[in-house]
This record gives C-alpha cells, sequence and structure tokens, in this order.
C-alpha cells in the first residue's frame, strides 16, 4: 500500500515534471529584483537546537516567535521533539546583528517534551502572549507573565489537552467572545485497529466557555479527521466570519481530502460540501500559507505536499461566494516539485509554508520548508528549501540557491521575523535530526556585497479588552494605486507560528496610508505614516505612533 | 627579459590608449544625433571626493544634461506610465505625447528654470500641474480640485539647502534618539523641544517602552525629516526631486526607480527606450543643481537705493518677517555626499552602488564668498528657515487657493519660500499670480498674519523700504 502510495506520488510529480521539462532546459535567469542575501548565522546568534525523535516527530518541528519580555523583539521557542522544548530571548541590534540568550522554563519537564509544534497567542488578554504546545500526547498552554516567565495554564483554564498526536492549531476570536476559539488538528491515532493506515484522529474544537476567565471544559470532535498537519481560520470569503481550513496528509488517511469547516457562531461546525463548490484535493498535505496576492480581499493559499506545491486562488468563474479553487502554481511558477539545485530529480517534501516580502519589494514571496520525511528512497534526499520571489509578472523566481538557504537539512517548521529589527526579514527554520538554521537577512546580493532593498513598514495593532493583539484584523497598506494586504492570524505554516509586528515591504513608496479593519469589522481611519517606521496602532486614536528599537 | 615586458606593456598601454580614445570617439553623439543624451554617465567612474577636475566634468555633464532638449530617441514621453512618483501605469497610452497639464509638459529642465539665468525661476508660462498621478492622472482642466498649480522655482544655491536639510534632519533625530535613551533609562516619558539651528519644530514625548507621541511636532514630517525642496516642502533631495521631475515633466525615467529591479521593466513607460537615464546622469544632474551659485544681497550703486534698502532690512526684522524668512542658517559642512543620507528606496541611496561620490562644495568659485560666523559655521543667507507653515486663514486666504492636500501636507501649509534671488524670480506666491512684493506680502495669512497685518499698517516710506530690502536679494547671472 505504502509502495503504490509512493508510486502515486512519483508519478504526480512526474507528470509535472514533463510538464515543466522545456520550460526549465536552462536555468532562469536571475530576475534584476533585489535577491535577499541569507547568512546562516545559528552558533554566532547563540542557538544549538535541533528537532529528533523517532516516527512520531518524522512531522512536526515547529518554532513559535513571540516577545516575551516586552522589548517588542520577538523572541524565541522551540519545538524539541523528545529533546526539549527551548526558549531563546531575544539580543540582537542593528549593528551586532542576531544574539539570543537561552531562557529559563519554569515547568514541568515533562511538558517540554513530546512537543511537535508551537503557536503563540494571548489567550486570557493580559498582554502576554501564551505558548500552545502541541505534542505526542496532552497538549499543554504555557501562560505567558513578564519577563519571559510562563506556567502550565491546562488547569487554570479548564483545558484538556487530550492524548492524541497533535500536529497542527489555529485560533480565532468569534464575534463577542472574549477568548479565542482553538482547533487542534490531529494525526495518526496510534491505538485504532489497524493503525496507521486510515486511522486518523478526529479534529478538535474548543470554544469558550462563558465566563471571565478561559474555560475550554467543553470540547468538540471535528468529524472525520484526516490526519491534519495544518489548520488556519480564514476569511476566505470577505464574510467577516473566518472558517477553518485543514491540510491533510493523504498518506495516512482513507477516502479523506482537504477540509474547510464553516464556523459560525454558537453553531457547530459543519464541512464545506461537493453541494457548496469544495472540490476534492488529495495531497500530501502538510503546511498552509495565506496570503493575499493580489490584495483583492480573496486570499490564495500555499498548500505543500510531497511533490508539488498548490497555490490556489478563488475561482473566478465559479459561482460567487462558493469555495471553488484553481491552482495557479504552474502558471506562477512556484510548484517548488523538486530540487531546484543539485542532482537529485526526485520530487521534493514541502513541510512549512509561508508567504512574506523578504526583498522588500512590494510583492510577497513563498517560503517553503522542503526535507525528506526521513530516508523516502522515491523523494529527493537532498531538497533544500524554496525562497520564490515574487515578481512583477505575478510569477515567483526561485532563489533559495542565490540567497544562501539551501543547505542539505531536512527542513520542518520555520519562523519568519525580524529579529534585529533591522527592516529585513530573517528566517528561522527547524530541522530535523539537524540544527537550527538560522538565517540573517544581509539585504540584495550584488557583485561587491549587499545592498540596502525596498522600503518597508512594520505594524502593530492594539485594542483594548479581549483580544489585545487583534486576530483576525485586515491591515491594508496603500500607497499610490498600490495596496498590500496583511492578517493577523494565529495557526497555519507547519506547527510554527509568530506573533508581534507584521512586516510590508511597500517597494519604492516612501509613504503610505494604512487602514485596519478591526476583528469585529469596524474600519479605522487612514493613518498617515512614512516608510521604513515601526508603527503602533492603537485602536480609537486618531495618529499612529511610532516606536524605536 | 625586462626590456621585453617594458616593451610588451608599452605596446599595451599604447593599444588600450588607441581602444579607448576610437570608444569615446563612438560614443560621443554624432553631429547629427538626434540624441540629447548622448553617451550615460557612469555611477561607477564617481568614488569618494570628486577632484576639482572631475566635479567640474560631473558638472558639465549635469549642466547638458538640464538644458537637453531630450528627444523620442532619448525616451523622451511616457506613454504608458503617470506622472507619479511611484511607477504607475496608465491604463492607455496617451495619444499626445506632451500635454501642459499632466505633462509632459516640457523639452528640458531648463524650459522652465530659466530666469534669470539657467538654473533660475519660470514666470506664470512655465507653471506646472501638479497631481499625485495615481487617479486622474489624465486630467485636462486646470480645475483645482485634479491638481495643484505652481509656479516654476529657482535651485541657485541648492545644494546649500540641502546640506542644511541634512544637517537638520540629523539634529531632530538626535534629540528623539536622545529623548528615547533618557525616557529608557528613566522609566518616565520625556518631553523634548525640538529645534535646530533656531528653528522651533514642536515637542516629542519619547516613552519608556519606545513609542513617541509625535503629535505636537511643527512643521516638519513625522519622520523628522526636513524635506527642503518644492513650494510644499516634500521633496528630500536634488536627487529625489530630480527623479520625480524627469519622469513628471519630460517622460525621461531614471533607471534607480523606474528600472526593472523595482518595476520589472527596463522600459517602464513602453516607449521603445529603455533604461532612459542612468544613476550617473541623475548624479550629473544633482552635482550641477547642488553647485549653483547662491544668490546674493547686492549692493546697490545708488545711494537713494542703499539708505531705503537698509533701513527696509530693519522693517523686515521689526515686523517680524525675519522669524520665518530667516535672514541665513548657519551650515557646518560643504560636504555634499551623493546619495544622500535620508533617501528612501527609489532614489539611489548610500551603500546602493559599489560606490558613492562626494562633492565638495568648497571646490566651488562662490564658496568661499560665504559669509562665516565666529564658529566656522557657513551662513547660508537662504531667508528662509526650512519649515512649513500655515499660510492662509479666514480673512486672508489667497494662498489657500489649493483644493489638494501634497503628501500627507495639508492644501493651506507651505515651507517658508526662501528670498534669495527674490528680485529675480518674480512672479510670486506658489502659483505665481502675484506680480509684486507688495502683493505677495499682503496674502501672508495664518501663521504669518500679524507680520503681512504690521507691513499693511507700515506708513507707505517704511513699506517701500521693505521693498527696496528685498529688491536687493538677487540671482547674479
Amino acid at each position: 500500500m505504502m509502495k503504490s502510495i509512493f508510486m502515486l506520488a512519483a508519478g504526480a510529480a512526474t507528470f509535472v515534471t514533463v510538464a515543466v521539462t522545456e520550460a526549465q532546459t536552462t536555468q532562469p535567469t536571475a530576475p534584476e529584483t533585489d535577491i535577499p542575501v541569507l547568512q546562516e548565522q545559528a552558533v554566532a546568534a547563540g542557538i544549538e537546537h535541533s528537532y529528533r525523535g523517532p516516527w512520531e516527530y518524522f512531522v512536526g518541528g515547529g518554532a513559535a516567535s513571540f516577545d516575551c519580555n516586552g522589548d517588542r523583539f520577538p523572541d524565541l521557542m522551540l519545538a524539541g521533539g523528545t529533546g526539549e522544548t527551548q526558549l531563546f530571548v531575544n539580543r540582537s541590534s542593528e549593528a551586532d546583528g542576531l544574539r539570543f540568550e537561552p531562557g529559563k522554563l519554569d515547568v514541568s519537564k515533562s511538558d517540554l517534551q513530546n512537543v511537535t509544534g508551537l503557536y503563540p497567542v494571548d489567550i486570557d488578554n493580559d498582554g502576554h502572549r501564551d505558548v500552545v504546545l502541541l505534542r505526542v500526547g496532552r497538549n499543554v498552554i504555557l501562560k505567558g507573565g513578564p519577563d519571559c516567565s510562563f506556567k502550565s495554564a491546562n488547569r487554570e483554564f479548564a483545558f484538556d489537552g487530550g492524548r492524541a498526536w497533535t500536529t497542527a492549531f489555529a485560533a480565532t476570536f468569534e464575534k463577542d467572545t472574549p477568548f479565542p476559539t482553538l482547533a487542534f488538528g490531529n494525526y495518526v491515532d496510534r491505538s485504532a485497529p489497524g493503525s496507521p493506515w486510515g486511522t486518523c484522529h478526529d479534529n478538535v474544537f474548543l470554544r469558550p466557555a462563558k465566563g471571565d476567565r478561559p474555560n475550554y471544559a467543553e470540547a468538540e470532535q471535528l468529524t472525520p479527521g484526516y490526519c491534519a498537519l495544518s489548520m488556519i481560520f480564514t476569511d476566505w470569503n470577505r464574510s467577516g466570519t473566518p472558517s477553518l481550513r485543514i491540510t491533510n496528509d493523504r498518506h495516512y488517511y482513507r477516502d479523506g481530502e482537504e477540509q474547510m469547516w464553516r464556523v459560525d457562531p454558537g453553531k457547530a461546525p459543519r464541512l464545506y460540501r461537493r453541494a457548496d463548490g469544495w472540490k476534492r484535493v488529495n495531497i500530501w498535505g502538510m503546511g498552509i500559507a495565506e496570503g493575499d496576492i493580489d490584495a483583492d480581499g480573496y486570499p490564495e493559499y500555499a498548500l505543500t505536499s510531497m511533490g508539488d506545491t498548490k497555490l490556489q486562488t478563488l475561482d473566478a468563474e465559479a459561482e460567487e461566494g462558493r469555495p471553488v479553487y484553481r491552482d495557479i502554481a504552474f502558471e506562477r511558477k512556484a510548484t517548488a516539485h523538486r530540487p531546484y539545485t543539485g542532482s537529485d530529480l526526485k520530487p521534493s517534501t514541502g513541510w512549512h509554508s509561508e508567504f512574506a516580502d523578504f526583498n522588500n519589494d512590494g510583492l510577497l514571496d513563498l517560503f517553503i520548508a522542503k526535507g525528506n520525511v526521513e530516508k523516502m528512497p522515491d523523494f529527493a534526499d537532498f531538497d533544500p528549501d524554496n525562497l520564490l520571489l515574487g515578481q512583477h509578472d505575478g510569477t515567483f523566481f526561485e532563489a533559495g540557491h542565490i540567497s544562501g538557504i539551501d543547505l542539505d537539512r531536512r527542513g520542518r517548521g520555520a519562523v519568519i521575523a525580524d529579529f534585529d529589527l533591522d527592516g529585513n526579514l530573517d528566517l528561522i527554520v527547524v530541522n530535523r535530526e539537524a540544527p537550527v538554521s538560522v538565517f540573517r537577512n544581509r539585504g540584495g546580493k550584488t557583485d561587491w556585497g549587499t545592498r540596502p532593498m525596498g522600503n518597508w513598514l512594520q505594524i502593530e495593532l492594539q485594542q483594548d479588552g479581549a483580544n489585545t493583539n487583534a486576530v483576525g484584523a485586515t491591515i491594508l497598506v496603500k500607497s499610490g494605486n498600490e495596496t498590500r494586504l496583511r492578517k493577523i492570524q494565529s495557526g497555519g505554516g507547519h506547527a510554527s507560528g509568530h506573533s508581534g509586528f507584521i512586516h510590508v515591504g511597500t517597494g519604492v513608496a516612501e509613504r503610505a496610508q494604512i487602514r485596519v479593519k478591526w476583528p469585529d469589522g469596524e474600519w479605522s481611519p487612514a493613518f498617515r505614516v512614512f516608510a521604513n517606521n515601526f508603527v503602533i496602532i492603537r485602536r480609537g486614536e486618531s495618529d499612529a505612533r511610532y516606536w524605536y528599537p | 627579459m625586462l626590456y621585453r615586458t617594458l616593451i610588451a606593456a608599452v605596446l599595451l598601454c599604447a593599444g588600450t590608449a588607441a581602444t579607448t580614445a576610437t570608444a569615446q570617439e563612438s560614443a560621443a553623439p554624432k553631429p547629427w544625433s538626434e540624441s540629447a543624451v548622448g553617451s550615460h554617465v557612469d555611477q561607477n567612474e564617481l568614488r569618494g571626493t570628486l577632484s576639482k577636475t572631475q566635479l567640474h566634468t560631473l558638472m558639465k555633464q549635469g549642466e547638458a544634461l538640464f538644458t537637453a532638449k531630450f528627444t523620442t530617441v532619448d525616451g523622451v514621453g511616457r506613454p504608458m506610465a503617470t506622472q507619479a512618483i511611484i511607477p504607475t501605469k496608465r491604463k492607455r497610452p496617451l495619444q499626445q505625447s506632451f500635454q501642459r497639464l499632466p505633462g509632459t509638459d516640457s523639452n528640458a529642465c531648463s524650459s522652465c528654470h530659466n530666469d534669470p539665468i539657467v538654473g533660475g525661476a519660470g514666470d506664470f508660462v512655465a507653471n506646472v500641474f501638479v497631481s499625485e498621478g495615481f487617479t486622474n492622472a489624465d486630467f485636462d482642466t486646470s480645475d483645482p480640485q485634479f491638481s495643484n498649480e505652481r509656479n516654476t522655482n529657482h535651485v541657485m544655491g541648492a545644494g546649500l539647502v540641502e546640506l542644511l536639510a541634512r544637517e537638520m534632519t540629523a539634529d531632530l533625530q538626535n534629540q528623539r534618539r536622545n529623548a528615547l535613551r533618557s525616557a529608557r533609562s528613566s522609566g518616565t516619558p520625556v518631553k523634548v523641544r525640538l529645534n535646530t539651528k533656531g528653528v522651533d519644530f514642536g515637542e516629542i514625548t519619547a516613552g519608556p517602552d519606545g513609542i513617541v507621541d509625535l503629535s505636537a511636532i511643527d512643521g516638519v514630517d513625522t519622520d523628522l525629516v526636513i524635506r527642503p525642496f518644492s513650494q510644499k516642502g516634500v521633496i528630500g533631495s536634488l536627487r529625489q526631486f530630480t527623479v520625480n521631475a524627469l519622469n513628471h515633466h519630460h517622460g525621461m525615467q531614471a533607471a534607480e526607480r523606474f528600472g526593472a529591479r523595482w518595476t520589472g521593466e527596463d522600459d517602464f513607460d513602453e516607449d521603445g527606450v529603455a533604461n532612459e537615464l542612468s544613476a550617473g546622469d541623475v548624479s550629473a544632474l544633482v552635482a550641477w543643481q547642488a553647485t549653483r551659485k547662491p544668490p546674493v544681497q547686492r549692493t546697490p550703486e545708488s545711494q537713494d537705493w542703499r539708505q531705503l534698502a537698509r533701513k527696509g532690512s530693519s522693517v523686515f526684522a521689526e515686523i517680524g518677517c525675519g522669524s520665518c524668512h530667516r535672514q541665513s542658517l548657519p551650515l557646518n559642512s560643504l560636504t555634499f555626499a551623493d546619495p544622500g543620507p535620508f533617501d528612501a528606496a527609489g532614489t539611489l541611496r548610500r551603500a546602493e552602488g559599489q560606490y558613492d561620490a562626494v562633492y565638495d562644495l568648497a571646490l566651488t568659485d562662490w564658496a568661499k564668498t560665504l559669509p562665516r560666523d565666529e564658529n566656522g559655521a557657513i551662513l547660508v543667507p537662504l531667508f528662509g528657515d526650512l519649515k512649513r507653515h500655515k499660510i492662509a486663514d479666514q480673512q486672508i486666504s489667497a494662498l489657500g487657493n489649493e483644493l489638494l492636500g501634497q503628501r500627507f501636507v495639508d492644501r493651506d501649509v507651505f515651507m517658508t519660500s526662501e528670498l534669495w534671488g527674490i528680485a529675480s524670480t518674480a512672479p510670486y506666491g506658489h502659483r505665481g499670480d502675484l506680480t509684486t512684493l507688495d502683493e505677495v506680502i499682503r496674502v501672508h495669512g495664518g501663521n504669518a498674519r500679524q507680520s503681512r497685518d504690521q507691513y499693511v499698517a507700515l506708513g507707505k516710506n517704511d513699506r517701500t523700504a521693505l521693498i527696496a530690502f528685498l529688491k536687493t536679494l538677487v540671482i547674479e547671472p
């Protein structure tokens, strides 16, 4: 059975390969757009960490970045698999580069082990990000406190944590709800008869009970589960009510597919079905990236898999309001189906995916962490991560080998954030059974070194009361006729998430107007800002403020 | 052996020299060429502080470009691009490449900047129509809801103006930095009065959390960058202005903003000419503008005029004109780095090319004529403060005649006009529709209202004296 699955995968990949062979007989010429130099500096930065473990840890390998000590520099928590989860406190600066110090996690050692992934989200609205640890076994919520202190909050939040093998997470604040709704994606039910084939665990949906404290005592099962490896709450139809999109691993499910749950406030989630327009897609779904490439308010999704990556956009020819998606990965040159460098032509294995603007040219780029599951012979062994740079014609250009991220490591989770707050996004990749890669973005590559890239903004939203970090908000950044759109989300990627400044490259625009659609749907006035600044927008205030590192 | 090597080297050098000469010959425009640009200036040749000879050569190249009547061979016109400072496509090509309203509206920089000499101002016929160029980019009316009509400024002494602005920006940003440091170390908010070269720019409050309250700043942008150019004071550098204007007025697109690096195309305006102007070309234009001799205060030959002007100078100070039109601002250095320190992407920045250049304005003939204060600072006699002010109010509203704000600056707020050279640059007002100095003084409202009222209340002799004084501020040929 497993063999036939491999053959299917290889077949799918071969189809894509044949289709693109002609176009790829020569290496494409690098465009004149800036290609960021991403310099690996893990040791110098003080981060020594690996994600390890047997079969259960072939997946996972997450990272979470968020500010845990109030200095607005993103700190870092890394899943260790059978090793320990580690905290690294950010001591970076633009002048000195990336520097981290190990932080102390004063929680039970057992809680920090068997962790596959982590996501930061302020659950109890106390201004400190909490961290949800996804585990092989009982999941744990670490309640964040001052100065990077954490404590287990499972009891305080009446959170069971379950016993499943959890590999995906997403959170959203539903309408008029003071605390977030949490969704946990589970993988193989190892105790079920016939495991692992066709024995995917159900996923879990947790709405907070009414009250003034987070209470997740009542769990709903999202049945069927198809071995989720990533999930995200997404407002795919601009309705203001996000749905829960889940990517599933066809390696283990039977008769499964990709899923999207309609989540109406106060009602039980229900799956989108064929009658709704939802089409069956079967992939080895590993990670979801959401990005609105054309800023039309309807997001695109990059779904990683074994073989080609899917890049889905809402089908313009479909009936309005129906979740019918079209794969545009091939036409946009974003299939990333096999290694782009080296001699290994077997299909790739993609994991974390995320849209971000690495070169500040105003166009979204797509990062994909890559790496063989373990030693799958039908898939590429040397499988470097992708840096697909967005181009003005809507396509993507593979620049991983030029930027320097094409290391021989098995990538899994990742975070993209500006760790030294110099305006350029840096990249941290968690690798399986290998050191974490810490890439500092040094600027655009030139013959003589690097040069400054485009303009940028980094935006922080604040609101009082519930949902202080405005999860679910939409940020529009307008310069001239160009609009860039970002969402504040908790979930997606592969077992990894970040919370903090939202980065927007603005290209050659030296100023911009920002408008915010707050999570409850209210629009802000336009805030006028100059590029290359950290902008704080506080709900209810008429002017944005600048923050300086 | 050595001898043979030497012969080989000599032959090689001779050969190289001959090749270079041939290359230069072929690069030079033929007499019958219809290209006004000819060969492009190589930015990589501009390294470090240019010698007097190098600077002179670059200035000559800049002058040639400033006066060049660009042609379609050079890439004039922008059939598929608007006048916007952010590369913006038109929806459809224009039928006429030249159009006096949204542009392209002139053949050469000097078509407008020519009064009384090249680099000078322009009269009413040389007005331009400023719009952001995003929506309604193709307006065909002078109705002010579509554009702001502006008179052409002169660029004499522009290098000194930019250097002053750079030093002022550095001062303001240092004051912000110090306030933040102090707030962080003390754990309490720190309020700081922003002041540079004696000009007050309001105040900021730095919080211990690193957030700065900018709601009380005055006359400067929130990033505390002094943008000294344009009547509105929204352009930060000669380089930025040059790249903007080349596209707006000529459809000549500089590669450093409209090239493939930022737009994905080397012929963004789709006129069939790629990379119309190189970074070196822009540098030449910047160098030429930056080295323009500043206007001067002439000493009239007539004794009557001398006496009146002296009295007028006193009146000017007494009624408070000098509080904005400051007689001079002190400048510490004549070192003009190009690219400058405060430009954003889209205008060439420091470290963006392999080499940066420096134009030492002290190498110019006019530099030694500038007065200095007791600390050795150059006193730049610009009669301005490089600050924006509200210039209209309910009663005196003529200068609030625009309907469109510009780049975050309200419609009735303008940068203080530098008065140096004003006697040579009539007409007056940002629209150039005021023919006399008396008229333009009388329409000062808003923050200038008090001084204006005092002027109106003066006796005729004092008003005449003030005008006589202003008439001594000239651009010399």
